[in-house]
């Protein structure tokens, strides 16, 4: 009895010496009641760009990385859907499909084998103002990769049947997009806003594809694919060097003509407001872009735009976001994004809400805009708008194939280092002031606005704040003007 | 008498123990330096989380990845959708971190978060830059520690959840087909249910359902922290002693029953789809295990079959015989499971019966002619491709290392595992394929009407 008598005591010894060890630990945990204080941002050490030319004006940017053995490259040719004929909207794009349909001495299906046997993927995309090719590989087939590509710049045949046959693929795939509100609703927002301008040309929908012919393929090729007019992005374990010698093995029969081809002017921005619906029966949800025109990437009030983006519907703690979504509940998702383009860009929002509060969504919009156009943004939210935007810029360069992509899109619209080795300093310089100068004299209250929805559930409710509304259908095609009384 | 005198003792032993110890777990550590990413894996003693950090210093971003092993296959039935709707609840908020505060410090940051669940996984990640690491770990320490389950935030997430499964159904009128492919491939109700769960089970799910899913599965033993990126690792590490050490660890869990071994047999349905608009078939294989020494060979295989646009099935059937509207396939892991899975649209009834004859007949080829050494080069680049890009970045690669990780309970060095899939040869292929491409398949037929 006397030997359990001692252990209690002991164990009540021990009991009070863990409580007075561990007090310290425990009251420690009050550091779960905030968030930790971050350090600085790291510093960047953006990869150093090295850049050589051949001499019949191929371009070359190369950016040596070390880390996996794969290489990215991007082929930049300087002619997009703007640069299509008025009556052949399409024809930059089937030309940019055509090239990897046949060469010299493969078809299309052997040059798929080629392009799967090195490990690669092979990708196109099509911008108003370029044609950009990504290519991805593993790194011991570089000759190889060089040399596949250089024949479908160079030697493409263009025959009639593998033509037809990619022209059927991109009728489908475009068909299939058009079951999608979001695209066919941002297509007519800048169907809307490009009327009358070049750029209008690349919202094309799929049944312009038959009016296209292996001659005008042949005819666009023959004029814009040239080395003057290409630039070449990669990166990759090597150096200038090397890539100079074998650019230079591969790509110097490669003729150099004059281009006729210059920057669009730049679109004059909606200075009324326009509503277009677009029908789409029993849709659960109701899709809205709202969007003009504003200035383009050279310009240098880019960067209070960038940050006054940020603060009204850059990320999901945004205005947009916290009031549609988080507030009021009308909406799945809310955004605001910037797409650039060479002679302007577009300043767009878009919102997934529910289609009976579709008015006041729109009306919720304004008003967030009229907050930043009224009056001053609090310091507190521009400064977080910055820190968002100066530490996520690393995060978009970081797989070879965003690092490329990165390079090729400043490249092809003529950024300089202001958008690359000093984006943090100029980020850095934005205030409240700046942003305010620029954000009431953008043509934000006079957008257009496009919704997709239920016409029995949407199409009154526009009467609140509109006399009129254009129809379109799926296919951007104008049905008539509904006017309310 | 004698039992309160052994608890003290017990008692007794373990403070004596704590106090030597002076209040830090103890921490084991196994370095993999000859990675071709070197990384460095713990384990916390006191509560058997597992941490593994990777540095990479090319850029300063750094991913956190928290995967818990835990998925669809642990719901019993009636309470399916737990595993989804816990996912969903982990962005609700915690004892310390309002509902959008997690979200909103992570993108004030710059960074990226997001979140996946699958049959066997659930797994939360987060791209941010380096200066952010410490409060990525008390977002995601407060949320394994102390997460906030109420009736309100729970009725939040069920309706969000009815919301997506509906919408789900309308946009995919074939959802339904393989709902119930899966349940015959699988024969089993842990493996072969729908990972989002029945609306009726859902709709049912109580507050203490919720509560007694993440008391049981949201511990620290039942978890895999990786991060890799611009770290230094002994800062790290305590950081993360910091925010981890104090959660204790829960119950064991123990393993869910697997399937009964691969049935010999075959098996055909058909289901009548009157929303989908063409026919078509789900063909379904039963594999090895995702750890055995055929599973090097399958995986080759998946990518002669359907992988890419020269791969034979996509050759044959979408551009030689244009018999489908519509193909897609590979090989699906779920815990110690593997099976095969191809789905094809198709026309007609004609072609429905003529695409699965093409099928049968490439597989007859696969099983009998000795594949060129070209074609399975090709398919042994592209996968090695595939491969090395799972670890090209910080978060693929803390995804790779967590993913692995969970599924062996160890993490196989890359470059061993890329020397067998490389050693493949035309024999293993035949060997192989006949072994899992006998008549034991399963279908489903999809009829319109």
């Amino acid at each position: 009895m006397k030997v359990k008598n001692r252990q209690t005591i002991i164990l009540i010894f021990f009991l009070l010496s863990q409580i007075v060890l561990y007090s310290p630990l425990l009251s420690q945990e009050r550091f779960r009641k905030t968030p930790p204080i971050p350090e600085p941002f790291p510093i960047l050490q953006l990869p150093e760009i090295q850049h050589t030319s051949l001499y019949n004006g191929l371009s070359l940017w190369v950016i040596p990385q070390n880390d996996v053995p794969i290489i990215s490259l991007k082929i930049i040719v300087l002619s997009g859907e703007s640069s299509s004929p008025e009556n052949l909207p399409g024809l930059a794009t089937l030309t940019a499909n055509s090239i990897s349909q046949g060469v010299s001495d493969f078809s299309s299906s052997e040059i798929e084998e080629m392009v799967e046997f090195i490990g690669g993927n092979l990708s196109i995309e099509i911008h108003p103002d370029y044609s950009l090719f990504s290519f991805t590989f593993l790194e011991e087939y570089f000759d190889q990769a060089l040399e596949l590509v250089s024949r479908m710049l160079i030697q493409p045949t263009f025959i009639r049947r593998e033509i037809d046959s990619m022209r059927t693929a991109v009728y489908y795939d475009l068909l299939e997009k058009s079951s999608d509100a979001d695209f066919f609703a941002k297509r007519q927002l800048l169907q809307s806003l490009f009327d009358n301008h070049a750029y209008k040309k690349s919202t094309f929908n799929e049944d312009v594809l038959k009016n296209i012919t292996q001659k005008d393929i042949a005819s666009f090729f023959y004029n814009h694919y040239r080395p003057n007019n290409t630039l070449i992005v990669l990166t990759g374990n090597f150096n200038i060097n090397t890539v100079f010698s074998e650019a230079r093995r591969f790509f110097t029969r490669w003729q150099r003509r004059e281009i006729n081809h210059s920057t669009p002017p730049s679109p004059e921005p909606q200075e009324n407001m326009k509503v277009c619906f677009i029908e789409t029966p029993g849709a659960k949800d109701a899709t809205i872009y709202l969007g003009n025109i504003v200035m383009p990437a050279t310009d240098p009030d880019i960067f209070p735009l960038l940050v006054m983006n940020q603060v009204l519907g850059g990320t999901p703690n945004s205005r947009l976001f916290m009031n549609l979504r988080e507030s009021k509940q009308y909406a799945y998702n809310a955004s605001s994004e910037i797409e650039f383009y060479e002679s302007c860009s577009v300043f767009s929002i878009h919102a997934k809400v529910r289609p009976e509060v579709v008015e006041s969504s729109i009306l919720e919009i304004f008003k967030d805009i009229e907050l930043i156009t009224n009056k001053k943004i609090p310091s507190f939210d521009i400064e977080q708008a910055k820190s968002y935007l100066i530490g996520n810029f690393p995060l978009q360069i970081e797989t070879y194939n965003d690092l490329t992509s990165k390079v090729a899109e400043h490249k092809a619209l003529n950024l300089e280092d202001e958008h690359w080795n000093k984006y943090y300093e100029n980020i850095m310089l934005i205030n409240s002031e700046k942003v305010f100068e620029l954000a009431k004299n953008l043509p934000l209250m006079t957008p257009v606005i496009v919704v997709a929805g239920d016409g029995d559930i949407v199409l009154n409710q526009f009467g609140a704040f509109i006399k009129e509304v254009d129809i379109y259908n799926k296919k951007g095609i104008y049905l008539g003007t509904y006017k309310f009384d | 008498m004698n039992e309160l005198f052994r608890y003290k003792t017990k008692l007794l032993i373990l403070c004596l123990s704590l106090s030597l110890l002076g209040g830090r777990a103890h921490v084991d550590a196994q370095e993999k330096k000859d990675f071709p990413f070197p990384c460095t894996q713990y384990k916390f003693n006191n509560n058997g989380l597992h941490v593994i950090l990777s540095e990479d210093h090319s850029l300063p971003l750094v991913s956190v990845v928290v995967a818990y092993r835990v998925g669809s296959i642990n719901e019993e039935p009636g309470k399916t959708g737990l595993a989804y709707l816990m996912e969903n609840m982990m962005f609700m908020g915690s004892e310390n971190v309002n509902r959008m505060q997690h979200m909103s410090i992570i993108n004030r940051g710059g960074g990226e978060l997001n979140a996946t669940m699958t049959e066997d996984k659930t797994i939360f990640f987060q791209r941010v830059p380096s200066n952010q690491l410490s409060r990525v770990l008390w977002l995601e320490s407060d949320r394994m520690k102390s997460l906030q389950i109420d009736a309100s935030n729970v009725e939040q997430a069920k309706q969000a959840i009815l919301e997506e499964i509906s919408l789900r159904k309308a946009r995919d009128p074939y959802l339904q087909s393989s709902w119930r492919f899966d349940q015959l491939l699988y024969a089993n109700f842990a493996f072969g249910h729908p990972a989002i769960g029945s609306e009726d089970d859902l709709k049912n799910l109580t507050v203490q359902d919720v509560r007694d899913f993440y008391e049981r599965f949201y511990i620290p033993n039942n978890a895999v922290l990786s991060i890799v990126g611009n770290i230094d690792r002994k800062k790290t590490l305590e950081d993360i002693r910091k925010y981890f050490e104090t959660i204790p660890e829960g119950e064991p869990i123990p393993p869910v029953p697997l399937p009964k071994s691969p049935e010999k047999k075959s098996i055909v349905e058909s289901l009548q789809i009157p929303l989908a608009q063409s026919p078509g078939f789900h063909l379904g294989y039963r594999l090895s295990s995702p750890s055995s020494d055929d599973f090097y060979v399958l995986s080759i295989i998946e990518y002669i079959l359907l992988r890419g646009k020269s791969s034979r099935l996509y050759k044959r059937l979408i551009k030689r015989e244009k018999l489908v509207l519509q193909l897609n396939g590979g090989i699906e892991k779920r815990q110690d499971q593997a099976r095969l899975k191809i789905f094809v649209v198709n026309n007609n009834q004609f072609m429905v019966q003529r695409c699965k004859k093409a099928i049968f007949s490439e597989l007859h080829k696969l099983k009998t002619s000795f594949i060129s050494e070209e074609e399975l080069k090709k398919a042994k680049n592209m996968f090695l491709k595939d491969y090395i890009s799972q670890y090209s970045t910080s978060l693929p690669k803390a995804l790779f290392l967590a993913e692995t990780f969970l599924s062996r309970n160890i993490i196989l060095n890359p470059a061993e595992e890329i020397e067998k899939y490389m050693a493949i040869t035309p024999k293993d292929i035949i060997g192989v394929t006949n072994r899992y491409f006998g008549i034991e398949s399963v279908i489903l037929d999809i009829k319109t009407e």
